[in-house]
């Protein structure tokens, strides 16, 4: 009798499972994954020659032999908010390991960008470009914030990710090390 | 028995995360902004309103004059979702080609390139017309399965509290697809 019992109660279970889940879903934010997708075709990162919070000029052709992660990003954009403490414990685990985690704010100055990192937990040691015009953006496909590229020692651009992620999931930190090791 | 139980739930619940789901509607209860809906074929869509005093709050901030933006913050804007979840490959749409359906009539969207000229006088701050421009969904995306996703603000230019349906399409290698969100509400 009990096995009988199992299939309806596993159904209601099921069910009640998602009634519950589906019904917060609609109104909550997307959930932010882990998944990198791996460009298809051979493309060399495009030049990225932008001025940090220092004002001093950041070539990312002088990067190479290092695993460069580049994301493009503003602060009034809620999944770039949302990813940012996840790119600085990325930068944390992986910044003695040959990796260098690159962000560029898209259209805003250097005050709102500082006042922003403040607010980020844990807040951002890695490089900060600035791109004021959006220069950048159609060199690099960035059609939506945020986008991030990840490139190999090679200046081969390996993986993208458009929209939010967790950047300190193992999987990606994987990615990444398998990259330095290449 | 909890082994079958456990594993019938496991199962289902699986496959219950990504499959098609109807039409959901909620209203935030502390601003009462509504959010419609729904997944197909492993794509979530989903239409969020952004409330006039929102909208015109963040644009205000971003350099914008009150007479500047009033024509977007009054054009029934949303926060736009689109989000490949698990769909059968790379999806590719173009958002200014989405029918919207007013008073039983098409209705065109304007697309964004329209809007930034629209907004483009002498005094229009350059950093303004940035964050307005990348503050926009996508005009033209493609997404991979596993969570490639945007999130933009849309108008739909219709008058506050007009009720219209809206159709996502995409295609994957050129096959279509879509999902509809019906009797969504201009913010008042």
């Amino acid at each position: 009798m009990l096995n009988k019992l199992s299939i309806p109660l596993g159904i209601l279970i099921t069910i009640t499972i998602f009634l519950v889940v589906g019904k917060g879903i609609a109104a909550e934010l997307p959930p932010l994954t882990h998944k990198l997708t791996t460009l298809k075709k051979v493309i060399n990162a495009p030049s990225l020659r932008l001025k940090n919070l220092d004002d001093e000029i950041i070539d990312i052709k002088d990067l190479k032999g290092k695993v460069v992660v580049v994301n493009f990003w503003a602060t009034w954009c809620p999944p770039c908010r949302r990813e940012m403490g996840s790119l600085e414990r990325l930068h944390l685990a992986t910044k003695d390991k040959n990796v260098v985690v690159l962000a560029v704010n898209i259209g805003e100055d250097v005050d709102t960008v500082f006042s922003f990192l403040g607010q980020v937990e844990p807040s951002p040691t890695f490089p900060m470009l600035f791109d004021p015009e959006a220069k950048s953006m159609s060199p690099w496909n960035v059609r939506g914030l945020p986008t991030t590229y990840i490139i190999d020692p090679n200046g081969t651009m390996i993986y993208r990710a458009i929209g939010g992620r967790e950047f300190d999931h193992s999987d990606i930190q994987q990615a990444i090390i398998k990259l330095i090791k290449k | 028995m909890i082994k079958n139980i456990i594993t019938l739930t496991v199962g289902l619940f699986s496959l219950s995360c990504f499959a098609d789901t109807p039409q959901a509607v909620d209203f935030n209860k502390t601003t009462g902004a509504g959010t419609w809906s729904i997944s197909r074929d492993g794509v979530h869509f989903s239409l969020t309103q952004i409330l006039p005093e929102q909208a015109k709050a963040f644009y205000v901030n971003r350099g914008f004059t009150l007479q500047q933006i009033e024509p977007y913050i009054s054009s029934c804007v949303y926060m736009a979702v689109l989000r490949n979840d698990n769909a059968a490959g790379t999806i590719h749409f173009i958002s200014k080609n989405w029918p919207v359906q007013f008073n039983g009539k098409p209705h065109s969207l304007l697309p964004v390139n329209e809007w930034v000229k629209k907004l483009t006088t002498k005094t229009t701050k350059q950093s303004s017309l940035v964050a307005f421009r990348w503050a926009q969904f996508p005009p033209e995306q493609e997404y991979e399965p596993g969570g490639d996703w945007n999130q933009g603000m849309l108008s739909i230019g219709l008058p506050a509290s007009s009720q219209f349906t809206i159709t996502a399409r995409w295609d994957i290698k050129g096959k279509a697809y879509e999902a509809t969100l019906q009797g969504v509400q201009c913010a008042k």
